[in-house]
């Protein structure tokens, strides 16, 4: 089987996103919504009362993260902070926010009083000139420095978000020392990623050679002051020593389908030599289209195990090691296809993940477990079984008997086999909604009342 | 159930072939592959074919000949191949390994079953191993009754390689040599076969993405070929969306991507094959002379 290394589908199983609105009063150059802006409507609060009410049965999610658009603009806003909060379902509740408006230090205050704990506001310049010009809005920078300022003084978590581009890429380091005062928690450098110029005619995507180095001196800064950094969508091997940082994985998001799709496609020549195959997703196809493949700049890191063409994505449980997984099983669709097998061997099944390309099982038994996995059928890949619509495999045998797991496995593959009647598909995208949420922008402006 | 499909473009209709249980499925080399979705509610891949023939004009002529293919080598065992310069297109038809899956797809047995559409002029004896051969339906066949070159391929000297002959009444000449490989898994020799060129220059080493393009290296194989004057890579395994975005990239008639876009549903249990042949032009600018892709009959 082929696929891109492009991954999108969620993996971090215990964050779930709400887009809110997709409206904003910056005009960041970068900006990946900014047709979609028109196109989509923010998540109904209905669908998150669902989502949240969900939570309150299955405690999935630890976190809700809520974004936009500019989020700090949308009027119901703190209608949907409240029902996160009243829920009590979620440890942290997060707004993703360009933090102009936080400069009121009465809004920032509001926004904690009703439960904000953590602030994950953006930045993408050193200086005014530079975030100014970016934003296209004079003085943005200096309200979200305020902003920030206010966050501190109500001792929040706060969390810096860079996108990385031709426009900021030399002054990467000098925005670390900018909010070094500040002493942010982390800070997350998102690659650019085009998602409506493929072609770059924006001239944002900024070529390894160059953003390689800066980089990694922007990552270094930090190491040096105590702050903790992730970054997205670079290629693992160009961050040196910080190879580590590199954070590829996607909270749920309840967003417009369609707006999912619009996401780049990722490949790297090196793929099936690499070690990080799994967990880095190379370069996007526009910057491949139009810097090519850096076959010199990419190097693969020598893989310890065999490479497989992924049949599924990553998952990464949990930022709270040990506590990886979420009680599952809301997919009784899929739960129905093993159910009653784990009673049967004195095991249990702890947890159900759907992801695009798999379903995974995990069964615990004694003090080890195992993973039974579904893919879409093919002839093509080696498989343990192979059902109507999947090819079956385990995964991950662990604990002092792993032959001991042997009957839990053969037992579930049977009543997989048997009760797979060809009619389930895995592309099954979860959390997200659909069509209803595009529409034409209405024209609004000004802060929420 | 055939459904009947009036292409808006040129307002001709085509009765659309739906797929059956009893479809196999195969690549462009006749192995066989699992679909990737369930076949109910699908439609063959053979409609591409008649579609094509359809926006060129070309269905009343190669029709009967096509069902008499399809009939004497049994379903689903010949290739078709579309072929695309840019100004025109034309067919190519691929019978494969008589030994293994008919033993009528043989130049013997196929140039008498076709006799009454079309001249198979080339004599080849059966005594020549070719795994494969394949002829051309053009213009210029259409016009004379007659084929007058027949492609043989040949087993080459390494696994998963082989070679290609033109067979006229005047000899055989070599005229490619090719060999499959899996783009992840073999890089480390894809990378030197492509580049390995007297057509392209590869020492800007951007180049590589105008011929290896990332959204087909998401493929099941990949085989790199080199003609007599110009080189060619083929993409084998894809989806749907990637035909489309070849079709589009490649800027096929619009009415033949608009057909594809409109059934790609019906479309997504296939894999196809892609091919490119490629090399530079005089200002040094890489040019794709032809272009095709491929299902079976
Ligand atoms: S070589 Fe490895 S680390 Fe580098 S881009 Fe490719 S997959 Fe990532």
């Amino acid at each position: 089987m082929h696929s891109y290394k492009g991954r999108f589908e969620p993996t971090r199983f215990e964050d779930l996103t709400v887009t809110v609105d997709f409206h904003c009063h910056s005009a960041c150059r970068f900006c990946i919504v900014q047709e979609g802006m028109n196109r989509f409507k923010g998540v109904p609060f209905e669908t998150f009362q669902r989502a949240v009410d969900d939570n309150q049965k299955e405690l999935r999610y630890r976190r809700v993260t809520f974004t936009g658009g500019e989020v700090t603009l949308e009027a119901r806003l703190f209608d949907y902070i409240r029902h996160a909060r009243e829920s009590g379902t979620f440890e942290h509740l997060r707004l993703q926010t360009n933090g102009r408006l936080l400069a009121d230090m009465s809004f920032a205050r509001r926004l904690v009083d009703a439960g904000i704990d953590e602030f994950f506001v953006s930045l993408h310049g050193h200086d005014a000139e530079t975030q100014d010009y970016i934003s296209q809005r004079p003085g943005s920078f200096d309200q979200a420095m305020r902003g920030m300022e206010n966050l501190v003084s109500l001792g929040v978590c706060l969390m810096t978000n860079t996108v990385l581009t031709t426009l900021n890429q030399p002054h990467l380091a000098q925005i670390v020392e900018t909010v070094r005062r500040f002493s942010p928690t982390r800070m997350e450098f998102w690659n650019y990623l085009p998602m409506e110029d493929h072609a770059d005619e924006r001239g944002l995507i900024s070529p390894l050679a160059e953003l390689g180095p800066s980089l990694r001196a922007a990552l270094d800064r930090a190491e040096q002051l105590g702050i903790e950094t992730a970054v997205k969508y670079v290629p693992r091997c160009v961050l040196g020593s910080h190879a580590r940082a590199q954070d590829n994985t996607q909270p749920d998001v309840v967003i417009a389908e369609v707006f999912y799709d619009l996401y780049p496609k990722f490949s790297c020549l090196y793929e099936a030599k690499c070690e990080y195959a799994e967990t880095c997703l190379g370069l996007h196809h526009a910057y491949i289209e139009k810097l090519g493949w850096e076959p010199e700049l990419l190097v693969p890191y020598p893989r310890s195990t065999p490479w497989a063409e992924p049949e599924y994505g990553p998952w990464v449980g949990s930022d709270q090691p040990g506590r990886g997984s979420a009680p599952a099983t809301d997919h009784p669709d899929w739960a129905r296809l093993v159910a009653g097998v784990a009673e049967r061997h004195g095991a249990q099944l702890a947890e159900v993940v759907l992801q695009r390309r798999a379903c995974l099982f995990r069964f615990e038994q004694g003090d080890g477990g195992v993973d039974l996995v579904v893919t879409a059928r093919s002839e093509a890949g080696p498989a343990l079984a192979r059902s109507r619509s999947f090819n079956v495999h385990y995964r991950n045998a662990r604990g002092s008997d792993t032959d001991g797991l042997r009957p839990l496995v053969t037992d579930a593959v049977a009543a997989i086999v048997e009760r797979d009647q060809g009619e389930m598909l895995l592309d099954q995208r979860k959390g997200l909604v659909g069509d209803q949420a595009v529409r034409t922008r209405p024209k609004r402006s000004g802060p929420p009342g | 159930m055939t459904a009947t499909y009036l292409d808006p473009n040129v307002l001709e209709p085509l009765a659309l072939l739906p797929a059956a249980e009893a479809d196999r499925h195969f690549d462009y080399c006749l192995e066989p592959y699992r679909p990737r979705r369930p076949w109910s509610g699908k439609l063959r891949a053979e409609n591409l074919l008649w579609h094509s023939l359809l926006v060129a004009r070309q269905r009343a002529t190669w029709r009967a000949l096509l069902e008499a293919v399809q009939r004497h080598v049994g379903k689903d065992l010949t290739v078709w191949g579309v072929k695309w310069d840019g100004e025109r297109l034309w067919w190519e038809l691929y019978f494969y390994d008589p030994r293994k899956e008919s033993a009528r797809a043989t130049i013997a047995s196929l140039t008498e079953a076709l006799a009454p559409w079309l001249r198979l002029g080339p004599r080849v004896p059966e005594t020549v191993p070719y795994m494969m051969f394949s002829f051309d339906l053009s213009a210029a066949a259409s016009a004379s009754g007659e084929v007058t070159a027949l492609n043989l391929y040949l087993t080459g000297e390494q696994a998963h390689a082989g070679r290609s002959y033109r067979v006229t009444d005047a000899g055989a000449e070599l005229e490619n040599t090719y060999r499959f490989m899996e783009p992840k898994r073999n890089i480390d020799e894809v990378l030197p076969l492509i580049e390995a060129s007297v057509f392209v220059d590869y020492s800007a080493r951007e180049r590589l993405k105008d011929v290896l393009f990332p959204v087909l290296f998401a493929c099941k194989k990949v085989c790199i070929s080199k003609k007599r004057d110009r080189d060619a890579i083929y993409f084998s395994g894809i989806a749907v969306d990637q035909l489309l975005w070849f079709l589009r990239r490649f800027a096929y008639p619009v009415p033949l991507v608009s057909f594809v876009e409109r059934h790609q549903e019906q479309f997504e249990h296939l894999f196809f094959d892609v091919g490119i042949d490629y090399r530079t032009d005089a200002s040094g600018r890489i040019v794709y002379p032809k272009t095709s892709y491929y299902g079976t009959l």
